[in-house]
């Protein structure tokens, strides 16, 4: 157990040596009064603990137990051919990279944008558009009242700007790279994504958050996503990161009347990954799916934080998410909806399932559905199972192998995760992603006697 | 083709096969019948290889080799194939993935190349057209939903696309519909060969006027008691198996 005092400091050293990197960026009196309320938060804010509610199931002292340096390398001399392996969609999305969370200029694939449509790296709009920050930076964020986020406010440096004016449409994808290098040992990357869609826009994204090789790295990212009225976003998020890496990354969603926020995110895992998801609807009639899926393996892991507010009436929010654990591993849903006294006409559906194919994998489920209001549509549900003999046997019958069998019934599993994907390319790609994962999974694990 | 020999086994310590023997040659068609209980879905099922049963004694050959030894994915590979009586739902396994998943793992564990996809796509459609298969149900999950007829129908379905040397038919007529009984038999009649067996496991004399068997052999307690040919079918339909039980006691 890491003292309280070990943890104070790991953040105060965080914060001294990356107060002087994060100097080299034009001070903006409001990122200069942001960066500073961050710090001074960064001094008061209780530190996390297995006692507070929102880490009692995390394991922290690998983490702590680790020192980092902040990442200040830039790496402008990646080329296209370096990037290849990691993409998922083609030539035809919008794409842009990010290494150690700076943004790479040489690896953006676009040159013009249509009209309203704003793709550009944080630094990119300090020093061009200061004023479009001001206006939404931090307004979801800002409530959070966590260390690690204050943290990566307190150090804000570089990340993903995506402004969408009113009743823009991004008419192809936007692909996200957010490659961790290892170039750097035991770097901190902390990118700091803002993504607005302003009235009617609409636009779908693809983050891909990967590394090379066994980078050491501990990734503390914030990502805010405001969705003014009747916009749309539809975002897929996939996490695939070196095994001896750390991963916490936080989503704000913020829903404004009638709008749509579909999210799918994949995490295959680093050593250590949390990613959490708050949204917050402002008004009414909007709506918001996620479905998630996690793969955990050896020594791995993983958690899924939830918290959702309907604080407005007729919102209606549905959540799945999906766990396939193998290997000695842990992994967490934590998952909470409040439903509060004034959401009448609410619709929340939270569910979480779990699929288990070693003896020492470790699940933590915990959806909570909290509800004020009389008038609504509420149900929650979790279920830890293993895969089913009959069901392996009756593959097997057929004349599919062992291993293959139970590929294909996981990947069954995890279909359902998949099925509203509206881009298909996109679904084939992350399903067979997916299926040689498991193939690789399954075979490490074939030692064990699974069912 | 198939021998078995003194076959004994147990489920969860209870004897159910009390030494059964059985003669299967190529091309014949051979109907087993027999009260509830009396084994014949376990029989089926240690032809597979399902896990769960004690062989406690006896031999099975298939084409000469033991084939209580083998996997039951080496069994189907083999040629063994069995229509379930009760076919299992595979929730996320989309009926046509697992078709060809199905037959290209066979044929690359024969040493073939796997089907393309156009070659693949022709042949479910015309099998499934013969079996007037919707084809929608193609394009759903494995039994996923399926009524009883219609899965057994995607059992007949999968048969045709494998192509056993010896294919068991656990009550596959039981749940269809008078119609659908026609189809599928017609199904199974477009299989025989001269290399091909056959073994339908029924309680009902009907399908056995669309498939006429070689030899009828009745289960009872876990053994063969008689075996005849078709007409002891019809003569079972006639009297029940009472009095076949109180012979064999007697
Ligand atoms: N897993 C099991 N656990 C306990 N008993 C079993 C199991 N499987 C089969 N049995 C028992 O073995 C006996 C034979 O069952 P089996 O399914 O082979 O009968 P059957 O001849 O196919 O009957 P039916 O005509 O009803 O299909 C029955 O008494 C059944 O209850
Ligand atoms: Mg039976």
């Amino acid at each position: 157990m890491i003292s309280q005092e070990a943890r104070r400091d790991w953040f105060e050293q965080l914060l001294q040596q990356g107060t002087t990197a994060a100097a080299e960026i034009d001070e903006q009196a409001w990122l200069s009064r942001r960066r500073s309320q961050a710090r001074a938060e960064l001094g008061q804010l209780p530190l996390p603990t297995r006692k507070s509610e929102n880490w009692r199931y995390t394991l922290l002292d690998g983490l702590l137990g680790q020192t980092f340096q902040p990442s200040n390398e830039a790496f402008q001399a990646l080329l296209p051919e370096d990037i290849d392996d990691w993409l998922l969609e083609d030539t035809h999305a919008y794409r842009i990279v990010f290494a150690n969370g700076r943004f790479v200029p040489g690896l953006k694939s676009f040159a013009e944008l249509p009209e309203g449509v704003t793709i550009a790296s944080l630094q990119q709009v300090l020093r061009q558009q200061p004023e479009m920050l001001s206006i939404w930076f931090g307004q979801t964020a800002n409530h959070s009242q966590d260390v690690f986020t204050a943290l990566n406010s307190a150090l804000m440096n570089d990340g993903l700007f995506v402004h969408l004016a009113r009743d823009t449409i991004l008419d192809r994808p936007l692909e996200v790279l957010h490659l961790n290098l290892s170039v750097e040992q035991t770097a901190l990357i902390q990118p700091c994504n803002l993504l607005v869609l302003e009235q009617g826009a609409r636009a779908e994204i693809i983050e891909r958050y990967t590394s090379t090789g066994d980078s050491v790295y501990f990734h503390n990212g914030v990502s805010e996503i405001l969705l003014e009225e009747d916009a749309s976003l539809t975002h897929l998020r996939v996490q695939e990161e070196s095994p001896q890496s750390y991963h916490l990354h936080r989503s704000f969603v913020s829903q404004a009347a009638g709008s749509h926020y579909h999210s799918t995110s994949v995490a295959l895992g680093a050593k250590w990954a949390r990613q959490e998801l708050q949204v917050r609807f402002q008004a009414e009639n909007a709506e918001c799916q996620t479905r998630g899926l996690y793969l955990v393996g050896k020594d791995q892991f993983s958690e899924q934080h939830l918290d959702v507010q309907h604080n407005t009436p007729a919102n209606s929010s549905q959540h799945l998410y999906k766990g396939i654990l193998y290997g000695a591993c842990r992994a967490v849903f934590d998952g909470r909806i409040l439903v509060g006294q004034a959401a009448q006409k609410s619709e929340a559906h939270l569910n979480n399932h779990n699929l288990l194919l070693s003896r020492e994998a470790d699940v933590v489920t915990k959806p909570q559905l909290e509800i004020y209001a009389d008038d609504v549509q509420c149900s929650h549900g979790t279920t830890v199972g293993q895969l089913e003999t009959e069901q392996l046997y009756y593959l097997r019958s057929r004349g599919i192998k062992l291993i293959e069998a139970m590929k294909m019934l996981c990947s069954g599993f995890a279909a359902e995760i998949f099925a509203d994907m509206k881009n298909e390319v996109l679904r084939e790609r992350v399903q067979n992603r997916l299926d040689t994962i498991l193939v690789r999974a399954l075979d490490e694990t074939s030692g064990e006697k699974h069912v | 083709m198939l021998s078995i020999k003194a076959l004994k086994a147990n489920v969860e310590d209870k004897p159910i096969l009390n030494g059964l023997d059985l003669e299967v040659k190529p091309g014949e068609v051979h109907a087993i019948m027999g009260p509830n209980g009396s084994g014949k879905s376990t029989l089926a099922h240690i032809l597979a290889g399902r896990d769960g049963y004690e062989v406690t004694g006896g031999t099975v050959t298939f084409k000469g080799e033991d084939l209580l030894a083998l996997e039951p994915e080496e069994r189907a590979h083999q040629g063994v194939f069995l229509a379930m009586q009760y076919p299992v739902e595979l929730p996320g396994i989309n009926n046509m993935v697992f078709l060809r998943e199905a037959m290209n793992a066979n044929r690359i564990a024969r040493g073939e190349a796997p089907i393309d996809a156009v070659n693949f796509m022709k042949q479910v459609r015309a099998k499934a057209h013969l079996l007037q298969l919707d084809e929608k149900l193609l394009k759903r999950n494995v039994n996923s939903g399926f009524s009883g007829g219609e899965k057994k129908r995607n059992e007949i379905l999968q048969m045709l696309m494998l192509e056993p040397n010896l294919a068991i038919l656990d009550e596959t007529d039981s749940g269809l519909d008078i119609d659908a009984l026609r189809i599928v038999a017609e199904g199974v009649n477009a299989l025989r060969s001269p290399e091909r067996s056959i073994i339908l496991v029924t309680h009902y004399q009907r399908l056995l006027d669309y498939i006429k068997p070689d030899f009828v052999h009745v289960l009872s307690a876990g053994r063969i008691v008689r075996s005849g040919d078709k007409d002891l079918a019809l003569e079972l339909e006639e009297k029940g198996y009472g009095w076949l039980e109180e012979e064999t006691a007697a």
